[in-house]
């Protein structure tokens, strides 16, 4: 894992000199020997023997590098004042790919740091091979700080309580309370990928005023879209203007023409003022399946440790979703229902389900629930009820269902089904949803119900009673 | 360029070897002397390299910036000659090191933080004097490199 330099250090060693609070500062030479001092945005760990340098601007430390694939850094420890200076030799430049992503991210949270977020486009990742790495002699260095917990050991009590979890929303609940109470990580938000539309859905959030399930930003947006569009975790320890981070992304939606979704949007849930970021992809099975975003007020709240510690975490939760499918029951025989045991809706004016056959988006009386797979169960739930009297329903027969047309529903049903739970419960609905055994889903209806589709006004005239 | 050096920036020291080799290091303190001609304190220890670089070929390059804004500029000199600096230039030091702390605290950066780059001793103040001969904006930006006017 790490190659050895000079003074017994390693790159690997020196990762959370690569912050950014203090600006690497990067000397260059003409092939005439007149050197060239300036500074860089970001440094970025690639390998235990490659750094990877951002490239912004064609400037004269640039047109040094091409001549001569040379150059000295100086990196500081913003913890304890101690610094290091590495010589470099030039490799090639990224303009995709993993590196590329995660220093194109950070550089919209740093930008803005200096006030210089109109020019943070990234036109490269340049790989540089270590050759050399020495501590600066002379600096006086201070004691690091405490670290926040024992994240290895608080890591481990977490992975053991999310082992011993057996349906998904108890896995849930365990992990983001592990992370407020064993990591103290106070603001977090689980993010699912739906690829077919392009979308990530909030599933859950912790620390927030609102808990914003159903919320939805396009792939690719943001740190956490960055994050699960390129598999990668991506940590931002000092963003100072995280609502022109958010326009950015929102303009990105805009130009890829995203604003129908936009329009009947569930509002985010967010620190007005985040200072650091982190967001981990949920990775299983050779994909990923969404992203945990943690934030913090503080700067450098989240270090290297955490984000090995959250990948980790990460992926036992994504592995544990995919494969945390219920002992399912055989759907139960139709039976004809009298209509006196028929369940009855609540009294009251009735509220009406209206659906958008486009996206499948749903509304609760002109307020928007949930759209894609979890609008059309919601959908189904109400119609069966209202038809038939039903209201309980087993996974088997959601996942079976034709009309629903599931995409990936292996990993896709158990947790659209939480989501539409969390949302449902979130908004106070007339309609709920709740679990009626393993493998089984009880819908409650409090009010009648009527239900409108934009291509028939009125599906049904008759409401749900 | 004056209101500058007094107004607490950073100081980053820039050389190379004539075999290519480059090096950099942080400077204490740079002041314009009455001859016109520059003067750069470093620290023995940490600017080692440097040191040896500029003897070599008198080729330098002095960045200063200020944390504040980040407004930067570069000095270029190619008759570097170093010098034994030692206790006669601690109170320059420390003039410049109070205002860069003041700057850096602004951005919650605590002073003995910024002491730890600070602490040579007398006997490794060293001083380098050269003649810029040429300006650049390093200011953040598509601007960064341009040459700027030096008035003599």
């Amino acid at each position: 894992m790490s190659a050895q330099f000079g003074d017994g250090l390693s790159l690997f060693g020196v990762r959370r000199m690569m912050e950014g609070v203090i600006p690497p500062t990067l000397c260059t030479a003409s092939a005439e020997h007149m050197p060239n001092v300036s500074y860089l945005s970001l440094a970025e760990y690639v390998d235990p023997l490659h750094i990877a340098l951002s490239y912004q601007f064609f400037n004269r430390s640039r047109e040094n590098v091409l001549a001569t694939r040379r150059a000295a850094l100086t990196l500081d420890d913003p913890y304890t004042g101690a610094g290091v200076v590495l010589q470099l030799e030039y490799l090639r430049t990224e303009t995709e790919g993993p590196v590329f992503e995660r220093l194109r991210a950070k550089l919209m949270g740093v930008a803005s740091h200096v006030g210089m977020a109109e020019v943070f486009h990234l036109r490269g990742a340049d790989i540089y091979r270590v050759l050399e790495l020495n501590r600066v002699p002379g600096r006086r260095e201070l004691p690091g700080n405490a670290p926040r917990v024992d994240i290895a050991t608080n890591s481990r009590c977490l992975s053991e309580r999310m082992a011993n979890c057996e349906d998904l929303a108890e896995l849930l609940e365990t992990f983001l309370q592990g992370l407020s109470d064993l990591l103290r990580i106070d603001h977090a938000m689980l993010w699912l990928s739906d690829a077919s539309q392009s979308v990530l859905t909030l599933l859950a959030s912790r620390g927030y005023d609102h808990d914003g399930a159903g919320a939805e930003i396009s792939i690719g947006d943001g740190i956490v879209g960055t994050s699960v569009r390129e598999g990668v975790p991506i940590r931002v320890g000092h963003m100072m203007n995280m609502a022109r981070y958010a326009r950015a992304a929102r303009e990105g939606a805009d130009a890829l023409g995203f604003a129908p979704v936009l329009k009947c949007e569930i509002p985010l849930p967010g620190l007005q003022e985040p200072r650091s970021q982190l967001a981990v992809p949920l990775r299983a099975r050779g994909r990923v399946l969404g992203a945990l975003l943690v934030e913090s007020t503080d700067d450098q709240h989240f270090g290297y440790d955490d984000e090995d510690a959250l990948m980790l975490l990460c992926g036992q939760f994504a592995v544990a979703m995919s494969l945390m499918q219920p002992q399912e029951q055989e759907p139960p025989e139709p039976k004809p229902v009298a209509a006196a045991a028929a369940p009855a809706a609540g009294a009251g004016a009735p509220v009406r389900l209206r659906r958008y056959m486009r996206d499948n988006s749903v509304f609760l009386d002109d307020v928007y629930l949930i759209r894609g797979v979890a609008g059309a169960i919601l959908w189904k739930l109400v119609g069966e009820f209202q038809r038939n009297g039903r209201s309980e329903f087993t996974n088997r027969e959601l996942r079976l269902a034709p009309e629903l047309r599931l995409p990936d529903v292996q990993d896709n049903l158990e947790v659209r089904l939480l989501l539409l739970q969390r949302r449902l419960a979130e908004q106070k609905a007339a309609v709920q949803l709740e679990k009626a055994g393993r493998g089984r889903m009880r819908i409650v209806i409090n009010r009648p119900v009527i239900l409108e589709t934009d291509q028939n006004r009125r599906a049904t005239d008759r409401p749900a009673s | 360029m004056v209101d500058l050096l007094t107004a607490g920036v950073a100081h980053q020291v820039g050389a190379c070897t004539n075999a290519g080799r480059p090096s950099l290091c942080r400077g204490l303190a740079a002041d314009v002397e009455a001859d016109g001609r520059l003067l750069l304190i470093i620290s023995a220890e940490a600017g080692r390299e440097v040191l040896d670089s500029v003897r070599e070929n008198g080729r330098i390059a002095l960045n200063m910036t200020l944390p504040e804004n980040y407004k930067s500029m570069s000095l270029l000199g190619r008759d570097g000659e170093v010098s034994f600096g030692g206790g006669v230039y601690r109170a320059l030091v420390e003039t410049r090191l109070a205002a860069f702390t003041e700057q850096l605290l602004r951005h919650g950066i605590p002073p003995e933080y910024t002491r730890a780059w600070y602490m040579a001793d007398d006997e490794h103040l060293m001083a380098i004097r050269f003649t810029a001969y040429s300006a650049r904006n390093q200011t953040p930006g598509p601007g960064a490199g341009s040459a700027l006017e030096l008035k003599r």
